[in-house]
């Protein structure tokens, strides 16, 4: 048995999943807690903090039971962590756990997307990411629904009934923002001013999709943004509309893929290094 | 006695000081004292000491500092330390400078002699051409006469004789302080998590600015400092950090790295503090000693020739094994002919030894560090999860 934490701290919010790991990812995988804190103007490494202990109490574990805690994201700086992930690497590792069909992961978080393509050990083989921009992003969207006068949870399914839905600028965060004050003013619906986001993004997305040459199969939503349907359905749609065989999942889960992949690698590298006695302790 | 802490925040205000408030006091203590300015890689300090000179590292202007015109004595497609260099000159940040010693690192460089000439031509100015053959009745010879006109020089700043006992005696100062120096590197080596790099760093910059005496002293309490102190030790990967041997990268990138999943056992900043790879002789003729310490025992870079091709990036290959370092990462300035132009070389010589390497390129004034940790922790990931040494 080994206990690892993987602890993913986002843009938005910060995710912190305990697994019970066999032979360093090879073996049963076995979930023991999960917990997710929005961030909203406070503190992420306390936050961090808090959310492990939750996390450990939830599984029934102490710190000292717990073989690896790896980061991922903006968590480089914890200070009681074992060792840090690059976000891709964590995504992909947590999305092929999720979805073991995926050959590719859509990472759609607050401030960006980047669509990787994996193979079947979770291992990144190319990766394009969308530039400095926060249109297409998370945050964009939340702003727009903020905006909007509607909460994110509502995002999805309002977006699913639009009937005549209008596009907006991919490119930059300051012109969509004025197409959708354009489309308020011409008192386009919001389900249409959702989905002609979401089409937006969603063409955004294929594109890099496209661009790492992801032609057939399975990709797999990760990030905050993957638990949007609108999105899903709208990134299906763009995915007919672009030609490209490939078929857009999510998983209820999408959203700790980041976390899941660092507890699985830190399990990895707890097994690897203790073959060589050269473990390092988590402080 | 002082933690790793207290010191570094003292070396930590020394590099933040543009102004060179430290050395300036030094000189003020004393009207006799003198400051002779050097720029990378190598100079013999030795010489400077043994006069009773405080030489001064000149690094460029950092980070901090705005360049206005600097700009305007150099091309857009050249690197950012010469401009800030003269940002320094022409804002009077170096007018306590008695002299101004430019190594032959590269043509800008060179360049920026001929500038100092024109811009203070009451200052002490030297090109010191450091030979490029290393046969000691050829090369050897020549840099012992480079030595005795620098010497010449130094003794005119001083007005007075510099003597061989001196100059014995400031070479034993100089063993002792590379000691520490290597002591130091060593310790991070060893236990990179309680001797970061950025420490390290700031640790070595203090020696640019201080007497050589006060540096030995720094860098002995804080080894005695680090080896008491526990930090815990991250599961990171290790790797030699190259091409940083001439402008500096900011120190946010240097925390980067290493909070991208990099312990950085190895670099090659300030590569003065450290060329000389063994003691120099106290005994015997001094000037010969030295010149005979660069040509036999000296460190590799890109400024220095390799004059048999099979032999390059053997030195860098060496380092690797010895610091068991699982990767390098090439970080050059933006615009450096010597180390962009040796990188491929480099880089080929890794290849064909099977070591994973990077490379990316950065100015003293980057300020945006995503790419760089997105490369850094991405190469990280790479050695730890499908490296099969790692």
């Amino acid at each position: 048995m080994t206990i690892t934490a993987g602890i993913d701290v986002g843009t938005g919010a910060v995710k912190t999943v305990v697994f019970d790991v066999q032979d360093g990812g090879a073996g049963e995988i076995k979930w023991l807690s999960r917990q997710t804190e929005k961030i909203r103007q406070r503190d992420p490494h306390r936050l961090a903090r808090e959310a492990f202990d939750n996390a450990l109490e939830e599984a029934g574990v102490t710190q000292e039971d717990v073989a690896y805690i790896a980061t991922t994201g903006e968590a480089e700086s914890l200070d009681f962590t074992t060792g840090h992930f690059y976000s891709m690497t964590t995504h992909a590792r947590g999305g092929i756990y999720l979805e073991p069909r995926a050959g590719a992961i859509l990472d759609v978080g607050a401030l960006h997307g980047r669509a990787i393509i994996i193979d079947e050990r979770g291992k990144v083989l190319n990766y394009r990411m969308t530039s400095q921009c926060a249109s297409g992003s998370g945050q964009f969207l939340e702003n727009i629904a903020r905006y909007l006068g509607i909460t994110q949870e509502e995002i999805g399914g309002l977006s699913k009934v639009a009937d005549a839905p209008e596009k907006v600028s991919s490119i930059c965060a300051v012109l969509s923002e004025t197409d959708v004050i354009n489309m308020v003013s011409r008192q386009v619906s919001t389900p249409n001013i959702l989905k002609g986001i979401h089409l937006s993004m969603a063409g955004r997305l294929v594109k890099l999709l496209r661009a790492i040459k992801m032609k057939e199969g399975t990709v797999l939503m990760t990030g905050g943004l993957a638990l949007d349907t609108g999105l899903l359905a709208a990134l299906n749609e763009e995915m007919i509309g672009q030609k490209v065989s490939v078929e857009a999942l999510s998983h209820k889960d999408s959203i700790y893929a980041g976390a899941i992949g660092a507890a699985i690698w830190g399990a990895f590298r707890h097994e690897k290094l203790a073959k060589i006695g050269a473990l390092p302790l988590a402080s | 006695m002082k933690n790793t802490s207290e010191i570094i925040e003292y070396c930590q205000e020394l590099y933040e000081d543009i102004d060179f408030t430290a050395t300036r006091k030094w000189k003020d203590a004393d009207p006799a004292r003198k400051v002779v300015g050097y720029m990378p890689v190598y100079v013999p300090r030795e010489l400077m000491h043994a006069g009773g000179i405080l030489s001064l590292g000149i690094l460029g202007g950092g980070d901090s500092m705005e360049v206005i015109h600097g700009d305007a004595y150099y091309q857009s497609y050249i690197c950012r330390i010469p401009r800030s260099t003269i940002e320094l000159a022409v804002t009077k940040r170096l007018d306590f400078v008695d002299g101004m010693l430019f190594p032959s690192i590269c043509d800008v460089i060179r360049n920026l002699s001929g500038m100092w000439k024109l811009l203070m031509p009451d200052v002490y100015v030297r090109y010191f051409d450091t030979p490029q053959n290393f046969i000691s009745g050829i090369g050897g010879d020549y840099y012992v006469n480079e030595l005795r006109e620098l010497k010449e020089g130094l003794e005119g700043i001083i007005g007075r004789e510099i003597t061989d006992d001196q100059i014995r005696n400031s070479i034993a100062v100089y063993n002792e302080n590379r000691r520490l120096v290597n002591a130091v590197y060593d310790f991070r080596t060893a236990e990179p998590w309680k001797a970061p790099s950025w420490e390290v760093y700031l640790l070595m910059r203090a020696g640019m600015v201080l007497p050589v005496e006060e540096h030995s002293q720094l860098m002995s309490d804080y080894l005695a400092a680090a080896v008491s102190e526990d930090k815990p030790m991250r599961d990171n990967c290790r790797i030699i950090l190259q091409g940083s041997f001439c402008e500096q990268p900011p120190l946010n990138l240097i925390k980067s790295i290493e909070l991208s999943g990099c312990y950085i056992v190895d670099d090659d900043y300030m590569l003065v503090t450290r060329w000389l790879l063994e003691d120099v002789p106290t005994d015997g003729d001094p000037l010969v000693n030295l010149s005979e310490a660069f040509i036999k025992h000296s460190g590799e870079t890109a400024a220095k020739y390799v004059p048999d091709a099979a032999d390059k990036g053997k030195f860098l290959i060496n380092a690797v094994k010895d610091k068991a370092a699982e990767g390098v990462i090439f970080a050059a300035p933006s615009f450096c002919d010597p180390a962009l132009l040796d990188r491929p070389m480099m880089a080929g010589a890794l290849s064909r030894t099977d070591i994973p390497y990077i490379s990316f390129k950065y100015a003293e004034n980057s300020g945006q560090m995503q790419p760089i940790r997105e490369q850094a922790g991405t190469f990280a990931d790479t050695i730890k999860l499908w490296s099969e040494a790692s």
